[in-house]
């Protein structure tokens, strides 16, 4: 009795606990896996160039990825010993067949982390070539690791590899439960996600300065390359995001009704933009409704049934009101960004250079803070969507809590923590980019 | 053996990696906890060019153990979470500030004010990890967590971590980090020829030393009165390795007086290494003595070859890369 009182008491700190805890680390996973691409980019340029600001540039860029690296490993050491302190039932229980790309995953950070170190301090210490290939893996593992990490959380979507047999988990198959239904699309999206935060921030920050007046080589370079970096992703990101929805479409029709904010099976399924959920009438207020559009959309075909929340049990049913919204957001800014590149991409054509209004300049210095924003509320559809359960049809939330007491005062003890942390971060950043230019040579 | 053993083989020694590299790491910040942060720039300067190229490798051997034991033994995992959840968060928190503060310190172009400050958080985070870290091992060493067979624990959330074995653990931690330290950093001031910085950790090895040797004979009587089970290991199968770790400790201190820093080095590292395999292989097949063995706690054989495969491929790649940093920044001053 005492246990279950305890138990259900957890659940909402442990909840928002987790979630901090990931969405902090995320943006810094994030700029992990994106920044190295852009050094080494900037350091290319310089060996192709002998230029030394591309090296300068690359330099600083090491530098501020090393303070990223650095924040991002310690909180990423948070979350793995947060699998056990604050889900310990999830991982007893599933640890046999989720553990592996977390085994992966290690070696991946092994990997990065042996060679930021030769990479980050071997500056003047390796040839120029050698030292650009060094930072290869950095970039690599970067990539691996995101990609590993996300397959443990798409298993938890889609669990696979495995059977029940009077509750005892017999063949278990890592592999399999590692390549599951929901592998291809989620991986794709996250790493696409991954590179368009880093450009757009990366972006964001140098455009403020050229808004500013700043008309140095040295941030022009820079917004170029990060743009280069960012740009071509963004189309490619609403079509792996269609792909994510076809996928929901299947294995979870429950979460997709929610993204929808669809309360009726119907065939010719609107896609609504916007809209309130009304809970208690059951149905979507102030929506615009596109006929057939989700039926197309997750089935291709205009006259598909889609599920609706009326078809699902109510104790099964996620938060529909925060998974709504946060599609909404997602997609919202997702268009945007979509509608900035190709604008891009058509004055670019034309006229071989980056559109000239302030209008743009001011787009891309909106779109850093606005993909980091796009990538947490995607994560809060695909976490908050899969509520109640923590292993999707397996295991319950509520089961899967620990009965540790003072879980409240953990959580506000983690946001004072991570304030400190995060303040900390901002202000060394900050200090590195006030570190002095070279001297221009040729005129502004 | 089977592939649980050869797991346990695996985590065993990458805990002890973890314990030498990071252990030598946490034993500088030790250092500028002990010596209230009145080291010199130069000392100062010292440490960190030491522990700066390795720093991150060195914390990854940590999250290598974590893994192993959460994908290969869930249940011990899980256990231990429920059972020591305080003293982890404990020293997790010391993990970040420690990583943090690291990261300001070195990249920061602070004001001196904001340094120090930083310098202090470094210090004094260093120090706690270990006390946590040590105070959960020696609290599994005690054998005396009320964790039943289904991974469960029933007892309150002080009473296990804080046996005066546990405790002794804890603050035993710290000294061994100091000590490892210590005579690291002796042997980096030598190969850079500083007569001035070989002399100080010189001192400071010879004098952490002999604590460390007394500590253990403490140590030991704690672990007869307090643990009967591991005393029943120890004198079944762990005692070579205990003889083995107490010469290596006298070993080291005689080379650290003869100032032949690479010997010393070895030494030391010999101690520590064979106090973790004497401990594991004491318990052995206990992981959380008593109930939880590796029996109780793995996961499926097949799961078992599948990492251990995955391991060795992993350590293909890895170890020349890690020796490779090593030879990088550690080979020549
Ligand atoms: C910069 C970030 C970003 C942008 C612009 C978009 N997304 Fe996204 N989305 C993510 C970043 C993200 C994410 C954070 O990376 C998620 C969370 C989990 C995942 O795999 O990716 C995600 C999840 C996610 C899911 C849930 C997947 C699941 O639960 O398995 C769907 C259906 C979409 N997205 C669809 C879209 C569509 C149709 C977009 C149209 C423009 C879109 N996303 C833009
Ligand atoms: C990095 C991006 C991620 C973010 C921002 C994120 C966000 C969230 C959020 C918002 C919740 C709370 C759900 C609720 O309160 O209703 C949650 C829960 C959780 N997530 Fe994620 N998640 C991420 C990735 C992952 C990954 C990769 C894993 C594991 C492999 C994971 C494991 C969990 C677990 C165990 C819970 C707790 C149980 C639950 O509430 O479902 N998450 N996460
Ligand atoms: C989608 C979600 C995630 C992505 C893309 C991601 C990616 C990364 C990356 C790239 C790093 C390297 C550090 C950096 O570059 O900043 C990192 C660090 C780390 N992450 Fe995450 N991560 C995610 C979620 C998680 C989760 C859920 C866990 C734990 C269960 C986790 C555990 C860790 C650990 C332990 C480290 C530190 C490794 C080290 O010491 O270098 N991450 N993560």
């Amino acid at each position: 009795m005492n246990m279950i009182a305890t138990t259900t008491a957890n659940l909402l700190p442990a909840r928002l606990q987790m979630a901090f805890t990931l969405g902090f680390h995320i943006v810094l996973a994030c700029l992990g896996v994106g920044m190295p691409v852009l050094m080494l980019a900037a350091e290319w340029r310089f060996l192709k160039t002998g230029d030394e600001l591309w090296r300068t540039l690359a330099r600083r860029w090491s530098k501020a990825f090393a303070v990223l690296f650095a924040v991002g490993a310690v909180t990423g050491t948070v979350l793995s010993f947060e699998l056990g302190l604050l889900w310990p039932e999830f991982i007893g229980r599933w640890g046999a067949v989720i553990g592996l790309p977390f085994t992966l995953e290690g070696f991946a950070f092994f990997l990065e982390a042996i060679f930021a170190g030769i990479y980050l301090y071997g500056w003047d210490r390796l040839p120029k070539h050698v030292h650009w290939m060094t930072g290869l893996p950095v970039a690599i593992s970067g990539f691996l690791s995101a990609f590993f990490v996300v397959t443990a959380n798409s298993w938890m979507n889609n669990p696979t590899g495995f059977r029940l047999v009077d509750g005892k988990l017999v063949d278990v198959e890592p592999i399999r439960a590692m390549f599951n239904v929901g592998t291809g699309a989620q991986t794709t999206h996250m790493l696409v996600a991954a590179y368009l935060v880093t450009g757009f921030c990366v972006a964001s920050f140098y455009a403020v300065r050229i808004a500013k007046g700043s008309g140095h080589e040295y941030d022009r370079r820079a917004l170029t390359l990060s743009l280069l970096l960012a740009l071509p992703f963004a189309p490619v990101q609403a079509f792996v995001g269609d792909w994510s929805a076809k996928v929901v479409a299947k294995s979870q029709p429950i979460k997709l009704a929610a993204m929808e904010g669809l309360f009726e099976t119907q065939r010719r399924a609107p896609l609504h933009i916007g809209g309130i959920p009304d809970l208690a009438a059951r149905k979507l207020n102030y929506a615009i409704a596109i006929p057939g559009g989700l039926s197309w959309l997750a089935y291709g075909d205009i006259n598909a049934e889609v599920k609706g929340l009326n078809e699902f049990p109510a104790i099964d049913t996620p938060p529909v009101a925060v998974v709504h919204f946060a599609f909404q957001i997602m997609v919202g800014i997702g268009t945007f960004m979509m509608c900035v590149a190709l604008w891009c991409g058509i004055v670019y054509c034309k006229t071989r250079a980056w559109p000239r209004s302030r209008f743009f300049l001011w787009s891309i210095v909106a779109l850093g803070p606005l993909s980091i924003l796009a990538m947490e509320t995607g994560w809060v559809v695909t976490e908050v969507g899969r509520q109640p359960w923590i292993v999707h049809g397996y295991m319950r939330t509520t089961e899967a809590v620990t009965q540790a007491p003072g879980v409240w005062n953990l959580f506000c003890a983690t946001l004072a923590i991570y304030l400190v942390i995060g303040v900390g971060t901002v202000a060394v950043l900050r200090q590195l980019a006030r570190l002095p230019l070279p001297e221009q040579k040729h005129g502004a | 053996m089977g592939p649980d053993d050869l797991l346990l083989i695996v985590m065993l020694s990458a805990l002890t990696v973890y314990a030498l590299l990071g252990g030598a790491d946490f034993g500088a910040g030790v250092w500028e906890f002990i010596t209230v942060l009145r080291a010199s720039d130069k000392e100062r300067q010292h440490i960190y060019k030491a522990i700066g190229p390795v720093w991150e490798a060195n914390h990854v051997w940590l999250i290598f153990v974590l893994v192993i034991l959460m994908n290969g033994f869930p249940l011990a995992f899980a256990a231990l979470s429920r059972a020591l959840w305080l003293p982890l968060l404990m020293a997790l928190c010391g993990i970040v500030f420690r990583g943090a503060s690291f990261a300001f310190r070195s990249y920061g172009q602070e004001s001196y004010r904001e340094r120090k400050l930083w310098e202090a958080v470094f210090a004094i985070a260093s120090t706690a990890t270990p006390l946590f870290l040590g105070a959960s091992a020696g609290a599994v060493a005690s054998g005396k967590l009320a964790i039943t067979v289904t991974g469960f624990y029933e007892a309150d959330y002080l009473s296990g971590w804080l046996s005066p074995l546990a405790v002794f653990s804890g603050f035993y931690m710290i000294g061994l980090c100091a000590f490892l330290a210590a005579v690291y950093l002796f042997r980096e001031a030598d190969q850079a020829n500083d007569m001035e910085l070989v002399e100080l950790w010189r001192q400071r090895s010879l004098l952490t030393g002999i604590g460390m040797g007394g500590g253990a004979l403490g140590g030991l009587i704690l672990v007869w009165l307090e643990a009967p089970s591991l005393t029943g290991g120890f004198a079944a199968r762990g005692w070579p390795l205990i003889i083995l770790s107490i010469g290596c400790g006298i070993g080291s201190l005689i080379e650290v007086w003869r100032f032949r820093s690479k010997r010393a080095v070895g030494a030391a590292t010999g101690a520590v290494a064979a106090v973790i395999w004497g401990w594991g292989i004491s318990q052995y097949p206990a992981i959380i003595p008593p109930v939880i063995t590796s029996d109780v706690a793995k996961a499926p054989d097949n799961v078992l070859w599948i990492m251990l495969a995955v391991i060795l491929t992993g350590a293909a790649l890895l170890l020349p890369a890690l020796g490779y940093l090593f030879v990088l920044f550690k080979s020549r001053p």
